[in-house]
């Protein structure tokens, strides 16, 4: 029984259109026991009856997915909202649970207030509606801060726990350690937290060491994909795959929208990814932890004056130095000025040494392509372009759903990224 | 008590459990298992040899992995070919517009396909590039698995589509091709890489193979690129023709560089199958005689010969499907667990399983192996025309649009158990599923419940539908003790709800990144026709069958029915 429920079935009469998401139920309870009763009532519900082009008695929508749930940690409301409108985007691969989790009013009495969707997709004209729930739970005063006693109870059992914490999360707090012990995965981006990223960098890759089984996903990291598979195949080629274990100089330039280029201006965190897979691949280990290139020189006049009209020169970036098998390697991320998204990576330069060869790798990115060149000693050895549109968040979030498993790769790129800025700010 | 671990084992835990430690006891004697050599104990000098075998070791080591680029670590998912050309033989043909092109332009769209890449389409008909660049773009407005096709996508496609017009067996056009080809790795940069795709009929084959070879173009040279012929099934006719066959492409490739195609290994359930036996653990214990009653494989197509009454005539259902499909479905359930996951450890097992069904003697024929073929009927409300009736299709044709057999497999795993495999046109409707029917309880506890619980049942959907369901008594809520068989079902649709690629687009994929998993290997076609052959042959030597002997729009010929009935068994409903 569900007395303090308000809502029920909505659109059934209403023909679903293969592939677009229709809301079959929407209701609003205040408790969070409300809530799991008013969960179950959707599928025990025996009108809930959809009517289908063609045919008379319609089709009774029944089944709930059975992919995984998802915890979204929304902050602010429009946070919340924009999440909600990539959940709804995914169409084919929506969770089967989905609870969006809102705080408000943080400093007044313990509150909870649920709006419960159920939205169903036709895979097929000729296959059942299946369907998901999304919950906004909003949650005030004490309870607020309690999440994992929020997000515990609406859990479906037996089915992986993904949170997805977008924006700036709160990673060492307890409220998010507790939230992360009954979860599987995580997905973040991180490159659009504040500033340069790096210390949330930190706390992320220290979630390795608290959570044994977390699997986490971090957008930027999975959105250079295309970056990774340009730089491997360089060295699919048997002439130049002896020359992996000479590596001398890792460069990245990244765009920024600081004038000064200072470090800590622009989020770091995916150029800093690509040195951490390549380290990480590698075997390499950090000798020197990044930091700042050193004070920039601003042409000046002989008499030592700025000159006039001259804008200055932007920060060297940082630097630091890796270690391998075969020697040392130098690392060096600098920023551009460039009219992309600040952080974005736009040039990676690899330089390696063997037996008196040279051998240079240049990956550009320009609008939907990544380009690599390389030289050996001065003379052109391969040429490639790579298609590799700009993935919105609806495709990644869509990605990392349907990822399960703890990711060697992301793990090892994370926490090598993590470990080169340890110590060094 | 008191243990401790014996200094300088490599198997301390062996130790501690078998030794105990007490003040008087005996030093190790020389041949004691237990007793660590010189060369175990860490803090012994170690003898020249060891140091050697281990110097030898650490070289063997670093060989293997001079050729592996450890930053393909975990890229699997995102390999994008080699820069490659694309010679696709039978350009105009049905296969190549139905499932060819529609493929490369699903792979294009979702930029699985280098940027370095072109199609040359070789086929006899006159066409411009624009004019046959058009005759494909309105082929997959048919074809297309996601619609609408995106203009913008195809045009970056069709813009690397040239075709060249040419006899197969003219020896000119094959010169006139190499040097168009030598031109487009110039210009695109593929670096030598050609996959020729033979989408042509299957005896135009070996023409172009051999001609391939006369003007080199099969030629692997170091630094030159790779060189990959992907042949479509029907791979040969027979055993006989397919050794020739065999003989005549390993004249000119090498078997590393032939991939053959039976496209029922690229479907998504079918893959499925490994993943469900060996990646899970729970399966494989009682995947074998003691637990399993038997299996039954169906291939049911609702359609007719769909106007390939030519190809039909030749062909009949036990060289279209029971060579290829039904005995690949077979392997895959009844092989052994590969030690890797590399093409020529799968193939292993899987020939070997074919190598234990032990070829049929013409009695076994006319017990186990049933034909049929479809008389006029209704299929999907609509009245059809039965197989003879079908236009270039012989009035008095004896081919057979259905076939049933019943199979063993000689081995230690499968001793005993059946394998029924079935397979026929114009059946009530399409679906292909791989059913494992368990044994019965040893006793039965619940003989008063009013239904009678039957043994447990695995069905393994691969079209349409695809999924897996497994069926299990359960106690009906109530006072009393009622039992009643329940299912637990998984679908692909509710599951992952994404959509699964076609198989050609798995299989054209797979052939550019060099690996042949999916397709098969020679000694495997020439075992497959090794079973098909005797039962073909014995037919011939039969009086003329009793054609038509099913309805179109039925479950097939009463036999089949009784050839299962016969051993106290029924064909699953589906």
């Amino acid at each position: 029984m569900a007395a303090s429920a308000t809502g029920g079935p909505l659109n059934v009469g209403q023909p679903a259109r293969p592939g677009e998401p229709t809301l079959r139920w929407t209701s609003h309870v205040t408790a969070l026991e409300d809530v799991e009763r008013e969960l179950a009532r959707i599928w025990a519900e025996p009108d809930l009856m959809v009517a289908v082009d063609g045919e008379t008695s319609g089709r009774h929508v029944a089944a709930r997915t059975s992919v995984m749930n998802l915890v979204v940690i929304a902050r602010q409301p429009e946070v919340g909202e924009h999440a909600a409108g990539i959940i709804s985007r995914l169409t084919g691969r929506l969770p089967s649970r989905t609870l969006i989790v809102q705080a408000a009013d943080p400093d007044g009495p313990s509150w909870c207030d649920a709006r419960i969707q159920a939205l169903c997709v036709l895979p097929r004209r000729d296959a059942p509606e299946t369907c998901s729930e999304l919950i906004f739970l909003t949650s005030g005063g004490e309870a607020g801060r309690h999440l994992s006693a929020l997000v515990s109870p609406l859990l479906i059992h037996d089915l992986p726990v993904t949170v997805w914490w977008p924006g700036e999360p709160q990673l060492q707090g307890i409220p998010a350690l507790e939230l992360l012990e009954s979860a599987d995965r995580m997905i973040v981006d991180g490159s659009r937290w504040g500033g340069d990223g790096l210390a949330r960098l930190r706390q992320l890759a220290g979630l390795y060491q608290l959570f044994d089984r977390l699997s986490i996903r971090d957008f930027a990291l999975v959105r250079q994909s295309r970056w990774r598979e340009a730089i491997a195949t360089v060295f699919d080629l048997p002439d130049l795959l002896p020359f992996l274990g000479y590596l001398r100089r890792i460069s990245v330039a990244y765009a920024t929208h600081d004038a000064t280029g200072n470090p800590g201006t622009t989020n770091v965190v995916k150029p800093l990814y690509h040195v951490g897979w390549l380290a990480s691949r590698l075997g390499l280990h950090v000798l020197s932890p990044m930091q700042p290139a050193g004070p920039t020189t601003r042409p000046r006049t002989r008499r030592g004056h700025a000159l006039p009209g001259e804008p200055p020169p932007l920060h060297r970036g940082l630097k630091g130095r890796l270690k391998g098998h075969s020697g040392e390697v130098a690392v060096i991320i600098r920023p551009v000025p460039s009219p992309l998204p600040a952080g974005t990576t736009v040039r990676v330069e690899l330089l390696a040494e063997r037996r008196g060869s040279e051998l240079r790798i240049d990956i550009t990115a320009q609008a939907d392509d990544v380009h690599v060149h390389t030289w050996i000693d001065g003379v052109q050895a391969m040429d490639r372009t790579f298609r590799a549109p700009r993935r919105n968040d609806v495709d990644l979030l869509g990605e990392a759903l349907e990822f399960g498993g703890r990711d060697r790769l992301s793990m090892e790129a994370i926490t090598m990224a993590a470990s080169m800025v340890e110590t060094a700010r | 008590m008191s243990t401790r671990r014996v200094a300088g084992t490599t198997s301390g835990r062996r130790a501690t459990s078998t030794r105990r430690a007490t003040p008087n006891a005996q030093p190790p004697t020389a041949h004691d298992p237990l007793t660590p050599t010189a060369s175990q104990r860490k803090d012994a000098a170690r003898t020249m040899r060891d140091l050697r075998l281990a110097a030898e070791a650490r070289r063997r080591a670093s060989a293997s992995r001079r050729h592996e680029n450890p930053l393909r670590e975990g890229l699997r998912l995102e390999r994008v070919p080699d820069g490659a050309v694309f010679v696709l033989f039978g350009a105009t043909g049905d296969l190549a517009h139905r499932k060819v092109v529609p493929a490369l332009y699903q792979l294009w769209r979702t930029h699985l396909l280098p940027h370095e890449f072109a199609v040359v389409a070789v086929g006899r008909r006159p066409y411009a590039d624009d004019s046959f660049r058009k005759e494909l773009r309105a082929s997959l407005d048919h074809f297309s698995r996601v619609l609408p096709v995106d203009d913008e996508t195809w045009d970056e496609l069709a813009s690397r589509i040239l075709y060249h017009r040419g006899d197969f067996a003219d020896p000119s056009m094959y010169e006139a091709l190499a040097d168009r080809v030598d031109k487009l790795d110039r210009d695109l940069g593929t670096r030598g890489n050609r996959l020729f795709y033979l989408a042509t009929q299957p005896s135009a084959f070996a023409e172009i193979i051999a001609q391939l070879g006369r003007v080199g173009m099969d030629h692997e040279r170091h630094g030159g690129g790779w060189r990959r012929v992907v042949i479509e099934k029907p791979f040969g006719r027979d055993l006989e023709s397919a050794v020739r066959l065999n003989r005549e492409v390993g004249k000119v490739f090498r078997e590393t560089q032939v991939y053959r195609i039976d496209h029922y290994l690229g479907k998504e359930t079918v893959r499925n199958l490994l993943v469900f036996r060996f990646g899970n653990g729970i399966f494989e214990p009682i995947w074998n005689r003691r637990h399993i009653d038997h299996v039954q494989i169906t291939v049911a197509e609702s359609i007719g010969i769909e106007g390939r009454g030519t190809f039909y005539e030749e062909t009949g259902a036990s060289r279209d499907f029971l060579q290829n499909h039904l005995l690949q479905l077979l392997s895959l359930v009844a092989m052994e667990p590969p030690t890797t996951f590399d093409a020529d450890a799968l193939r292993d097992e899987k020939v070997k399983i074919i190598r234990a069904v032990p070829p049929l003697t013409p009695e076994q024929i006319r017990q186990d192996v049933v034909r049929g073929q479809y008389g006029s009927g209704w299929a999907g409300a609509q009245p059809v025309p039965g197989y003879r009736d079908e236009p270039h299709v012989d009035p008095a044709s004896e081919t057979e649009t259905f076939i049933a057999a019943r199979l063993q497999i000689d081995d230690w795993r499968w001793s005993g158990v059946p394998f029924y495999l079935r397979m026929g046109k114009r059946l009530p409707k399409r679906a292909t599923e791989i059913a494992i029917q368990f044994k019965d309880v040893p006793h039965q506890l619940f003989r008063d419940s009013a239904t009678e619980p039957e043994p447990n049942l695995l069905a393994m959907r691969i079209q349409p539908d695809e999924g897996i369901m497994l069926r299990f008594g359960a106690k009906v809520p109530g006072l009393g003790i009622d039992v009643r068989n329940v299912t637990m079902d998984f679908t692909y649709g509710s599951a992952f709800q994404t959509d699964s690629p076609d198989a050609y687009e798995t299989l054209i994929l797979d052939a550019l990144l060099g690996d042949a998993s999916l397709f098969t290997r020679a000694d495997e076609v020439e075992q497959a026709w090794s079973i098909v052959d005797p039962i073909i042959d014995a037919w011939a030597h039969m009086p003329a069958p009793d054609f038509p002997n099913y309805e179109a729009g039925t479950w097939g010929p009463e036999a089949a029915d009784d050839l299962v009935a016969r051993d106290g068994r029924r064909w699953r409903r589906i």
